[in-house]
C-alpha cells in the first residue's frame, strides 16, 4: 500500500476527532433559560422523532435492494460479489452523517441562542463549529468509508495488477449508491418535512391569524423549526456526503482507467491522488475552521468577511499545499492535474458567487423582483421565474468553462478523443477540488439552519432586543451561505454526472466480463462479437471504442428517447415533490385550524398547542409521499436499461444529468430570489411591511418555498443517483434488455 | 368581577364587559374561538361620568354578571350608533389598540402638545366616519375645524390619528416613498400638490373610507379625540420603545396583513 494513502484514514479520525472536540465545546455551553431549554427539547424530540421514522423506512428499502443485490451477485452472477456489502454501508453512514449532524443542530440552537446573549463573536463561534461538526462528520465518514474499503478490498486484489485496480475502484463506487439512495430518502422526505410544515405555519398562523413568525402560539411552529434540522441539517448533510465520496470514488475509478496502461503504479497513484486531496482539503478546513472568528458589533458584511476568511483560507491552503503533495506523490501530468483541481475551485466558487448574485437582495435580480411586487403577485411570479431561468446562465458556462479546461489540463494540454480518459480524469479532479474544502464549506451551511433556530428560539423565549439583533445577524448570514452552498452540492453533481458516465462504461465492460464468464458471448449492438475468450481484447478498449461499438450517437433512437426520458424524469419528479408537498401543507393547513378551534386559550398564551401532533402529521406526510419520486428515481435507469439497453442508458443519464441541472439551478435560484426580494420589501422598499407590495411578495415566496428546499435540491440527487444506480446495475442492463 | 365599560371605535358601539382591557381586546380581536380576526380599537370609559339619560345603565351590574358556570361575562352592548358623541371627552380614561391576533397595547393619555411648525398632515378618521384626508390644520385646528356646527361637512365628536408621511410631508414629489404602505400613492401626491397649491381649501379627502386595517407603524405621534370643546390626546410610544416595551405587541402589529 503506497505511503500516501495512509493520510486519508489519519485525516478521518483528525475530522472525527475535531469534530467531537467542537461537539463536546459547544455541550459545555448553557442552552439559557428553562424557557430556551424547553423550546429546544421540543424540537430535538421532534427532529429524533421523524429521523427514528424516516431510517425506518430507509432501512427497510437499503436492506431490500441489498437482498436483490445479493441475488444479482450470488445467484445470478451478474455482479461483483462486494457490491451488496459497499451498497449497505454507504447507506449507513450516509444516515449516520446526517444524524449526528442533526443532532448537533438541535443541541446547538438554544446554546447560540444564549451565546449571543454574551456576544455576537460568541453566538457565531458557537453556531459556526456546531455547523463544523456535521461538515467534519460528513468528510470524516466519507475518508473513513473510502479507506477502510480500499484497504479491505486491496487485501483481495492486488494493486500490482492494473485489471484489479479497475475492479477495486468500480466495486467501491457501488457504495455511492448506498450513500445516494440514503440522501434521496433524507432530501426528498426532510424537503417535504420542513415546507409542508413552514407553508402551513404560515398560511394559517401569519396569515389567517396574524401571529407573528415563530411565535410560540402557532402550533406548527416547532414543526417549522425541527424542519429547517431534518430538511437542511440532515438532508443536505447526507446529500454532499454522497457528493463527496462520489466525487472522490468517481475520479478514483477513471484514474484507473486514465492510466490502465501505465503501469500499475503509475496507475495506484492517480487512483490514490482523488483520496489524498480529499485528505488534506480535510486538514486544510480543520484550520480553516479556527480561522473564523468576528468582532462585537459586527456589521453583516464583516460577518460574512469572517466565514469568507475560513472558507477561502481553507480554499487558498489547498491549491498551495496540493502542489507539494502532488509533486511528493509523483502523480502522472503534475501541472495538469494540479491546474484541473484549481479549475474546480474556481468553478465551485462562480458557482456560488451567481447563486448569491440571483437570490441576495443587495443585486438586481431580486431588487426587481421587489419592484414587480408593486403590481401583484402575478407579476411577482413572473419576475422570479424569469430571474431564476436567466440564473441558469453563468453556472451552466461556468461548468462548460470548467469542464472543457479540467478536460484540457488533464488530457495534457490537448482536447482530442486520444487522450480522453485522462481528461475525464481531469474533470473528476476538478469535482474532487470543488469539494476538497466540503468540510468547512458545509459547516457554513449547517451553521444557516442552526442560527435560524437560535433566532426562533430567541423569539418565543422572548429575549432582549440587543440578543435579537444578533441572532437576526447571524440568521441573514446563514441565508447567503446557504445560497452558495447549494451553489456547491449542485455544480459537484453536474461534475459528477459527467465523470459518472464514463465510470458507467467502465463498469459496462466488467459486466460484459461477467457474461464471457458465464461461457457466452457479447455481442455489441453495432454486431461486433466478444468471444468468451476475448476479456483482454475488451479491456483494451479505449471510451471512444466503446461508445462506437454501442452505437452511442445521436441518431440513435434509443440515445435520444433515453435523453428525452431523462429529461422528462427530471420535471416528472419536480412536479410529485412540489405536489407532495402541496398536499402535506393542506394537512398541516387542517390540523393548526382544528387546534385553534378546539384548544381554548392558545391565542391568549394560556394553553399549549399541541406541536407533537403537527411534528407527527409533517413526518407522516413526509414518509408517504417521498415514496412515490423515490421509486421513481431508482426504477428509472432498471427499466431504461432492460428496454433500451446501454445506449438509452447513457442517453438518459445525459439527458437527466442536463435538464436536472438546469432545473435545480432554475428553481433554487428563483425560490431563493423571492424569498429575499419579501425581505427586501420588510427592510422598507416599495411599502414596506403591510403593503400591498409586500402581500405580493409574500406569495412569490410562498410559492419559492418547495422551489428552493424541496424540488430544487432534490434534483441533484436524482441526477447522482441514477448514474450510481446505473453503474451498480450494468451488469443487469448488459445481461438482460429488450431492444 | 369588576365591570368594565369600553367605547369602541370598529364598530362604534359602547359595551359592558367583565374582562380587562388585555383580555377584552383578545375576546374582541378574535372571538371566543379562533374562528375570525380583526383589528379592535376602543377606549376605557369611566361610567360614572357618562350620562343615565343616554344610556341604560342602572342595571349594567345585574346584566354584565358571570355566567352560571362562573365564567365572565364577555361583552353586554349597551349602545350602537351615534355613541361617541354621547360619552364625554373626559370619560375617556385609556385608548387600547388590538391587534388582529389579540395583542393589546394600552395608550395613556396626555396634554395635548400643538406643533406649530407642522402645516401637513395626513389624518385617518376612526370614529364617526372613516375618510382618509391630508390638511394643512394640526390636531387641534382639525377638530375644531371638523366639529365646527356652523360648517355644512361637520361632526360632534371625532376620533383620528396622524399618520406618517415621511419625505411628501415635505415635497409631494419626492422619491424617497419606499417605507410608506399606502394604496395609490400618485393620489395621495395628487392630493397634497392641490393641498399646497390651493390655501383656501383647508382638507383633501384622500380615500373616503378605510378599506383595510390600520398598519400601527404608520401612526405618528399618536390618537386625538375631540369636539368643540376641546382635544384629548393619546400619544403613541416611538418605535424603539414598542420594540424594547411592548415586543410581543410589536411584532405582532408589523406582522398584520392588513385584512
Amino acid at each position: 500500500m503506497p505511503v500516501w494513502f495512509w493520510i486519508v484514514p489519519i485525516a478521518s479520525i483528525a475530522a472525527l476527532g475535531a469534530a467531537r472536540y467542537f461537539f463536546r465545546q459547544m455541550m459545555r455551553e448553557s442552552e439559557g433559560t428553562p424557557t430556551m431549554a424547553k423550546i429546544a427539547a421540543h424540537v430535538r424530540s421532534g427532529a429524533l422523532a421523524y429521523l427514528k421514522q424516516q431510517y425506518k423506512v430507509v432501512g427497510i428499502v437499503l436492506v431490500s435492494l441489498t437482498a436483490v443485490f445479493c441475488v444479482l451477485a450470488y445467484v445470478l452472477h451478474m455482479q461483483n460479489p462486494w457490491v451488496p456489502f459497499a451498497f449497505l454501508t454507504g447507506g449507513l453512514f450516509s444516515a449516520l452523517a446526517g444524524f449526528i449532524g442533526m443532532r448537533t443542530a438541535t443541541y446547538a440552537s438554544a446554546r447560540t441562542a444564549n451565546a449571543a446573549r454574551d456576544s455576537l463573536n460568541h453566538g457565531l463561534r458557537v453556531a459556526f463549529r456546531s455547523g463544523a461538526v456535521m461538515g467534519l462528520v460528513v468528510v470524516g465518514l466519507g475518508l473513513l468509508d473510502i479507506a477502510v474499503w480500499f484497504f479491505v478490498l486491496t487485501r483481495f486484489y492486488s494493486v500490482d495488477d492494473s485489471r484489479d485496480v479497475v475492479i477495486v475502484t468500480t466495486t467501491m463506487l457501488t457504495f455511492g449508491m448506498g450513500a445516494a439512495v440514503q440522501s434521496l430518502f433524507a432530501r426528498v422526505g426532510g424537503g417535504i418535512f420542513t415546507k409542508a410544515a413552514d407553508v402551513g405555519a404560515d398560511l394559517v398562523g401569519k396569515i389567517e391569524a396574524g401571529i407573528p413568525e415563530d411565535d410560540a402560539r402557532n402550533p406548527a411552529t416547532i414543526a417549522d423549526n425541527v424542519g429547517d434540522n431534518v430538511g437542511d441539517v440532515a438532508g443536505m448533510g447526507a446529500d454532499l456526503y454522497e457528493s463527496y465520496v462520489g466525487v472522490i470514488l468517481a475520479s478514483a475509478a477513471l484514474g484507473a482507467a486514465a492510466y490502465f496502461h501505465a503501469g500499475a503504479d503509475v496507475q495506484l497513484r492517480a487512483v490514490i491522488a482523488p483520496m489524498v486531496i480529499g485528505a488534506l482539503g480535510t486538514l486544510l478546513s480543520i484550520v480553516g475552521v479556527f480561522l473564523v472568528r468576528t468582532n462585537e458589533g459586527a456589521t453583516s458584511r464583516q460577518l460574512l468577511g469572517s466565514l469568507a476568511r475560513g472558507v477561502n483560507g481553507s480554499a487558498v491552503l489547498i491549491a498551495v499545499a496540493s502542489i507539494g503533495v502532488l509533486t511528493l506523490m509523483e502523480v502522472p501530468n503534475l501541472w495538469g492535474t494540479w491546474l484541473a483541481l484549481v479549475v474546480g475551485l474556481l468553478t465551485g466558487i462562480t458557482i456560488g458567487r451567481a447563486a448569491e448574485y440571483f437570490t441576495s437582495q443587495a443585486y438586481g435580480p431580486t431588487q426587481r423582483i421587489g419592484v414587480s411586487a408593486k403590481t401583484g403577485p402575478a407579476t411577482v411570479i413572473i419576475a422570479g421565474l424569469g430571474e431564476g431561468m436567466m440564473s441558469v446562465a453563468i453556472p451552466v458556462l461556468a461548468i462548460v468553462t470548467g469542464t472543457a479546461l479540467a478536460y484540457f489540463f488533464g488530457s495534457g494540454y490537448a482536447f482530442t478523443t486520444d487522450t480522453m480518459g485522462a481528461g475525464l480524469y481531469g474533470i473528476g479532479l476538478a469535482a474532487v477540488g470543488m469539494l476538497s474544502t466540503l468540510g468547512i464549506t458545509l459547516a457554513t451551511d449547517a451553521y444557516g439552519p442552526i442560527a435560524d433556530n437560535a433566532g426562533g428560539n430567541a423569539e418565543m423565549s422572548g429575549l432582549p432586543p440587543e440578543v435579537r439583533e444578533r441572532t437576526d445577524a447571524l440568521d441573514a448570514l446563514g441565508n447567503t451561505t446557504a445560497a452558495t452552498g447549494k451553489g456547491f452540492a449542485i455544480g459537484s453533481a453536474a461534475l459528477t454526472g459527467i465523470a459518472l458516465l464514463a465510470s458507467y462504461l467502465e463498469e459496462v465492460k466488467i459486466g460484459i466480463e461477467h457474461v464471457l464468464e458465464r461461457g457466452r458471448d457479447f455481442v455489441f449492438p453495432d454486431g461486433t462479437l466478444v468471444p468468451t475468450d476475448g476479456a483482454n481484447w475488451l479491456q483494451d478498449l479505449s471510451l471512444m471504442d466503446m461508445m462506437t461499438h454501442f452505437q452511442v450517437v445521436l441518431i440513435n433512437p434509443k440515445v435520444v428517447l433515453g435523453m428525452f426520458t431523462g429529461a422528462m424524469l427530471a420535471f416528472v419528479f419536480s412536479g410529485l415533490t412540489m405536489k407532495a408537498v402541496g398536499r402535506a401543507a393542506g394537512m398541516m393547513v387542517d390540523e393548526v385550524r382544528r387546534q385553534f378551534r378546539e384548544i381554548p386559550g392558545i391565542m391568549a398564551g394560556t394553553a399549549e398547542p399541541d406541536y407533537a401532533r403537527c411534528v407527527a402529521i409533517s413526518t407522516r406526510a413526509a414518509q408517504r409521499e417521498m415514496m412515490l419520486p423515490s421509486i421513481l428515481a431508482i426504477a428509472a435507469p432498471v427499466v431504461m436499461g432492460m428496454v433500451f439497453g446501454v445506449p438509452g442508458v447513457l442517453g438518459l443519464l445525459a439527458g437527466g444529468a442536463v435538464t436536472g441541472f438546469s432545473l435545480s439551478m432554475f428553481m433554487a435560484n428563483s425560490g431563493g430570489a423571492w424569498d429575499n426580494a419579501k425581505k427586501y420589501i420588510e427592510e422598507g422598499h416599495h411599502g414596506g411591511k403591510g403593503s400591498e407590495s409586500h402581500k405580493a411578495a409574500v406569495i412569490g415566496d410562498t410559492v419559492g418555498d418547495p422551489f428552493k428546499d424541496t424540488s430544487g435540491p432534490s434534483l441533484n440527487i436524482l441526477v447522482k443517483l441514477m448514474s450510481m444506480e446505473a453503474i451498480v446495475v450494468a451488469g443487469v442492463t448488459v445481461a438482460i434488455h429488450l431492444l | 368581577m369588576t365591570t368594565h365599560v369600553y367605547l369602541s371605535l370598529i364598530p362604534e358601539a359602547l359595551v359592558a364587559s367583565m374582562l380587562d382591557p388585555a383580555d377584552f381586546g383578545l375576546y374582541y380581536a378574535i372571538g371566543s374561538a379562533k374562528r375570525a380576526r380583526g383589528q379592535a380599537i376602543f377606549f376605557s370609559v369611566n361610567r360614572d361620568l357618562l350620562s343615565s339619560t343616554d344610556f341604560e345603565l342602572d342595571d349594567l351590574d345585574a346584566r354584565c354578571a358571570p355566567h352560571v358556570d362562573g365564567r365572565p361575562k364577555m361583552s353586554v352592548y349597551l349602545s350602537i350608533y351615534r355613541v361617541l358623541e354621547k360619552v364625554p371627552l373626559d370619560a375617556l380614561t385609556a385608548l387600547h389598540l388590538a391587534t388582529d391576533d389579540g395583542r393589546v397595547l394600552t395608550l395613556a393619555p396626555a396634554p395635548y402638545v400643538a406643533d406649530g411648525e407642522d402645516r401637513t398632515h395626513l389624518y385617518q378618521e376612526f370614529c364617526p366616519t372613516t375618510p382618509r384626508i391630508v390638511t394643512q390644520l394640526d390636531p387641534a385646528e382639525f377638530t375644531t375645524f371638523i366639529t365646527n356646527t356652523k360648517q355644512a361637512i361637520h361632526v360632534p365628536r371625532i376620533v383620528f390619528a396622524e399618520l406618517t408621511l415621511g419625505a411628501l410631508k415635505s415635497d409631494p414629489d419626492s422619491t424617497d416613498v419606499e417605507n410608506l404602505p399606502y394604496p395609490n400613492i400618485g393620489h395621495l401626491r395628487d392630493c397634497l400638490r392641490q393641498l399646497a397649491a390651493g390655501p383656501d381649501k383647508p382638507t383633501k379627502t384622500v380615500m373616503r373610507q378605510m378599506t383595510q386595517e390600520v398598519l400601527f407603524r404608520t401612526i405618528r405621534n399618536g390618537f386625538f379625540v375631540g369636539d368643540a370643546t376641546g382635544i384629548a390626546s393619546f400619544p403613541m410610544p416611538s418605535h424603539d420603545t414598542l420594540e424594547r416595551e411592548h415586543l410581543a405587541w410589536w411584532r405582532s402589529a408589523q406582522s398584520t396583513f392588513g385584512h
